[in-house]
């Protein structure tokens, strides 16, 4: 595995990011320095090793409905609402 | 629009299911349709900054049990996965779904013939008896419910957060008729176990289906093609016969079906493109870090276990042996549990089960009662039935008592004596009655005698007069006959 | 003297005995505040009057009764802003209290404050701020470690007498050490992150940073404990820690792993730790050499799972239901990538880019899913070490505090700075930074021990008996 060569441009897309000219130049250098380092990883055999963190028996959650926020403390940080609905510009599909 | 038998479609389906718990997937919220925009929402189903999940034990019971129903392989360890992706309903752009160890892996649906069109109930397709196999039956959160707006859409987030079973079929099915039976048959499975009402129309139940066609004797799939915006098995139906047949028309003209989702207008009557899929999506699924794998193997099996419910295949069979009902009536009273355990308490007691059957999956159905709530005791049917097989009513009395059960319910033998309805099986009553008619109707008589039997007729039909309709006819045919030859 | 300069466990008596009001506590950290404040730059917020209002009805006869303690600001308490050092959260007021900051007020203590941190806790010096950076108390030239860099700079600066903080990789120690202050990372699960703004969820801890370990103990002894809001918190009854002081390390098994002391190391940080180690020899400890093979794919791992994850976690800052919204979107794509590209610094956008990139479709196997095996591995590098000794023996940092600007423009060098902590958090152990000595230009130097997963009480009862026969934690910053 050598470093690949990322598009940084495709990525920060998948991430909802837009980049500056200078955001894309700078980070493609240091990241393909980082993944450079990550090289190493590569080389440690791990054919045997189970990927899973071993599994806990969790508490699981009882259903017994708890209070919910009021509607004012809901929407309190919305940015816009109306109605009660928290609104967005247009979804297009 | 048939299929020309060249040419055959390879259809699978993604059925997402609503569950039946009090509370949301992750958070203590209350999982309820219909209330006021924002009124059940935590930091949890916001997805504000710190807060985290903790699953729903019962959720995960359910999805183990339809797991049950449907004969799937059930996972001793199951996780979480995080589904990355942006959408304004997705509270935290990510989807907490299963992809490496769903719950449920395997099993299959078998296809109720009844379940599927009336119309083709009595062609092969219905009847091959055959089973759909499922992929895998996964536990996820649902999205948000968005509003469309002129230039904004409004989004509301109680229903952000709320459990949904994921079941996704292998592409087994092959015609409209098929999907439209693989989804009622699904439906009465859920409704047995308690786990959904399973409404498509109230998007209970909610379905994509994936359609390609190819070449009848071809191995290789063709270019799939992704269906949306279905809310009723019935436009399931016609959405897959528009799809398939516009398919099989392309590729007869030898053109490419192109990759990707067509939407289906309901008034329309057809499917439209909606996206290409140029890019296939990717969702970046990692275990969510924030769930420590689930055991279900510690108690939260047999927990299901203990809930396996009699299954419509197993009460139909039952139905038709114990009770004698055709195969028809059985799946039309396992598809309603309530309307069931009517039938079954009102036929128990009763000498001719079958009768109790006709009874109410006609006459009784037909005035669209609440089995749940009728005044109308389920005994009733069975003494009814009992009446006319005993013979203290005919048949055309029976209808009368019914309607008069329907209007005011009392015990039919009451109705009877109410209305002076028992019917006469006297035999010296019923000779006088059969002499008057010999001697009032000498023209018969010969007729009969002459070997014209049908003349006999009008001779029932004059006792039946006289006596208001309550002598026994079976009895009158007896007498007249034995008077007639003497 | 000034309040400002006691610990807990001194103003707790003195509480009690009714010598002073929780006030007068109050009013000394303003004072000092007012002096030190604008150099330090330690805090976001301060709730200067809330605060005294809460000091007037305290009740004393709780754990933590009229003890003010400062809180990092990726923590959610009610009503106050909870920034996390990000022009994404402007505005925003949390609508709920984090567990940890419920249990704080269930014990009695008052919110003093915010402290300053790197974006989203991701960093090493607390200069990825987009509130402005935070100085090192020992010399203001100088990076105060980070993330929890205000924490520990407010702690150390005598501006808190305590703060919590947040470690996914270091986050607590390493200023801890740097700022010359107690600093405990506590076992993965041990303390409930309801509340607190994950940047990686399977390796963020939340814990205290205080003058002392005896204040440590105090604090984890409130925070521990299962919550059934975070399914990732052990399920054992809750623990008081460090009730018996005795002082004595005999008998304990101090592990010094290989690949912690490396040829070419910072030679005054190499010193001060040797000669702790000599120390806990002399009182009845022994030393084993022990090994930690995977230590040097450590920052790959870690850099590698924590993107990731917090490419996710980072997910939900989109401008619709809280925080920064960008105007004039055209639609909700461009809303999302407008507000998200105005809102981040460049710190978060580049590990959010990174951590999407080791996730995506034919990179996953390769990057995440190795990491994954590898973390694996560490982890029974850790196992296999504690059935050697019952604690590890390291430095925290490789050097002490280095200049401001030092590094902002080489991430790698800035990551290479979390060598020695961050192996715990891909573990899972609970490890302490405490002072060990100073450098000849006056700088702390810490002294990290860690412990088997669930082994607190050792960790900090030898982090105790070693404070207690030195007087590094009352040396005092140059004001
Ligand atoms: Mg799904
Ligand atoms: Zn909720």
């Amino acid at each position: 595995m050598s470093a690949p060569q990322i598009n940084i441009s495709d990525v920060a897309s998948l991430a909802r990011l837009t980049l500056t000219p200078d955001e894309t130049a700078k980070f493609s250098a240091q990241l393909s320095q980082i993944l450079g380092h990550m090289e190493t990883l590569s080389q440690i055999a791990t054919g045997a090793v189970p990927e899973v963190t071993p599994p806990a028996q969790p508490a699981l959650r009882q259903d017994i409905p708890t209070p919910s926020l009021s509607i004012e403390a809901a929407l309190s940080n919305a940015p816009a609402q109306a109605n009660d609905l928290i609104l967005v510009p247009r979804i297009l599909e | 629009m048939s299929t020309p038998a060249k040419w055959e479609a390879v259809i699978g389906l993604e059925v997402h299911v609503q569950l039946l718990t009090q509370t949301k997937m992750f958070c203590g919220c209350t999982n309820h349709y219909g209330d006021a925009p924002t009124s059940h929402v935590c930091p949890v189903c916001l997805g504000l900054p710190g807060s985290l999940p903790v699953p729903n034990e019962e959720a995960i019971r359910l999805t183990l049990l339809t797991g049950l129903m449907l004969g799937c392989t059930l996972a001793p360890v199951a996780r979480f996965d995080r589904k990355n992706y942006f959408y304004p309903d997705m509270p935290k752009n990510y989807q907490i779904s299963q992809y490496d160890d769903p719950l449920c892996a395997g099993g299959q649906v078998p296809l109720d013939p009844f379940l599927f069109p009336k119309e083709i109930q009595d062609t092969a397709e219905a009847k091959a008896g055959r089973a759909i196999r499922l992929t895998r039956i996964h536990l996820e959160e649902d999205v948000a419910k968005s509003f469309h707006f002129e230039d904004r859409s409004g989004i509301d987030f109680n229903r952000a957060g709320t459990p949904l079973m994921e079941i996704v079929s292998e592409a087994d099915l092959r015609t409209p008729g098929e999907a439209f039976s693989f989804l009622g048959s699904l439906r009465q499975v859920l409704l047995a176990g308690h786990v959904s009402h399973a409404d498509m129309e109230k998007g209970q139940m909610r379905c994509d289906v994936n359609v390609s066609v190819r070449p009848i004797g071809q191995k290789e799939f063709g270019t799939k093609v992704e269906l949306k915006n279905l809310n009723s098995t019935s436009g399931v139906r016609r959405a897959l016969t528009y799809e398939i047949a516009r398919q099989i028309t392309a590729c007869e003209k030898g053109e490419a079906i192109a990759h990707e989702t067509r939407r289906w207008d309901d008034e329309a009557g057809a499917t439209f493109t909606m996206r290409t899929k140029e890019k296939a999506h990717d969702y970046r699924y990692f275990p969510d870090p924030d769930l420590l794998p689930v055991r279900t193997d510690q108690g939260l099996l047999e927990a299901a276990r203990t809930r396996l419910p009699e299954l419509p295949s197993v009460l139909q069979a039952r139905l038709i042996q114990a009770f004698g009902v055709t195969a028809y009536q059985a799946s039309v009273l396992g598809a309603d549990r309530i309307l069931c355990a009517y039938f079954e308490k009102a036929a128990a007691q009763a000498k001719s089960k079958a009768t109790v059957a006709n009874w109410i999956l006609n006459d009784f159905l037909s005035t669209q009662p609440d089995p749940a709530t009728t005044p109308i005791l389920p005994e009733f049917f069975g003494e009814l039935a009992d009446l006319v097989a005993d013979g203290t009513i005919n048949s055309a009395q029976a209808k009368k008592v019914f309607a008069e059960l329907m209007a005011n319910p009392a015990s039919p033998r009451e109705i009877v004596k109410r209305l002076g309805l028992a019917q006469i099986s006297d035999v010296s009553a019923l000779g006088t009655y059969c002499d008057e008619a010999i001697a009032a109707n000498p023209r018969s008589v010969e007729d009969y005698r002459a070997g014209k039997t049908n003349a006999i007729n009008a001779l029932k039909g004059f006792v039946m007069k006289k006596s208001q309709g309550k002598a026994n006819p079976l009895q009158v045919d007896e007498i007249l006959k034995a008077k007639l030859s003497a | 003297m000034s309040l400002a300069y006691e610990t807990i466990a001194t103003l707790r008596h003195r509480l009690l005995s009714k010598e002073i009001h929780p006030r007068d506590i109050l009013k000394d950290l303003f004072t000092q505040i007012d002096a030190r404040e604008k150099t330090l730059h330690a805090y976001t917020y301060l709730n200067r009057e809330s605060a005294l209002a809460a000091a007037e009805k305290t009740d004393l006869s709780l754990p933590l009764g009229g003890i003010p303690i400062a809180l990092k600001d990726n923590l959610n308490a009610l009503g106050d802003p909870c920034t996390c050092a990000s022009k994404i959260l402007e505005g925003y007021k949390a609508p709920y209290d984090a567990t940890a900051v419920s249990l704080l007020r269930q014990a009695g203590s008052i919110l003093l404050g915010r402290t300053n941190m790197d974006e989203f806790a991701m960093g090493s010096s607390t200069e990825n701020s987009a509130l402005g950076l935070t100085r090192n108390p020992w010399d203001p030239t100088r990076i105060p470690g980070g993330s929890s860099g205000g924490s520990a700079a407010a702690v150390a600066g005598r501006i808190a007498l305590a703060a919590l903080g947040s470690d996914t990789g270091g986050s607590i120690r390493q200023p801890a050490a740097l700022c010359g202050c107690v600093g405990l990372k506590p076992t993965y699960g041990r303390i409930s992150r309801y509340g607190l703004v994950a940047f990686a969820s399977s390796l963020d801890q939340i814990g205290p940073l205080t003058r002392t370990v005896e204040d440590s103990a105090l604090l984890l002894s409130v925070l521990a404990g299962h919550d059934p809001r975070d399914n990732t918190t052990d399920l054992r009854p809750p623990e008081k820690f460090l009730t018996q002081k005795n002082g004595s390390v005999q008998g304990l098994r101090f592990g010094l792993p290989k690949e912690y002391f490396l040829p070419g190391m910072d030679s005054e940080t190499e010193s001060a730790i040797r000669s702790a180690a000599d120390w806990f020899k002399k009182n009845g400890a022994t030393l084993v050499d022990v090994s930690l093979p995977h230590t040097p794919t450590a920052i790959a791992v870690y850099y590698i799972l924590a993107t990731a994850e917090a490419s996710a976690n980072l997910a939900r800052f989109d401008g619709v239901r809280y925080g920064r919204r960008a105007t004039d979107a055209r639609d909700v794509l461009d809303l999302y990538h407008r507000t998200r590209s105005e809102g981040f610094g460049a710190e978060v956008k580049r590990r959010i880019i990174l951590g999407t990139f080791v996730l995506s479709q034919g990179y996953a196997d390769a990057y995440y899913r190795q990491a994954q095996k590898v973390r694996a591995l560490l982890r029974q590098d850790f196992e296999k070490a504690f059935t050697q000794c019952d604690l590890l023996l390291t430095p925290t940092s490789p050097e002490p505090a280095f200049p401001l600007g030092e590094r902002t423009q080489d991430p790698l060098k800035m990551y290479l700075a979390d060598v020695f902590t961050i192996s715990t958090n891909l573990a899972g152990n609970g490890a302490i930074s405490l002072p060990c000595g100073f450098t000849k230009s006056n700088l702390p130097i810490g002294l990290q021990l860690i412990g088997p997963r669930f082994g607190e009480e050792t960790i900090l009862r030898a982090a105790h008996a070693f404070e207690q026969a030195h007087d590094f934690f009352q040396r005092l910053p140059p004001s």
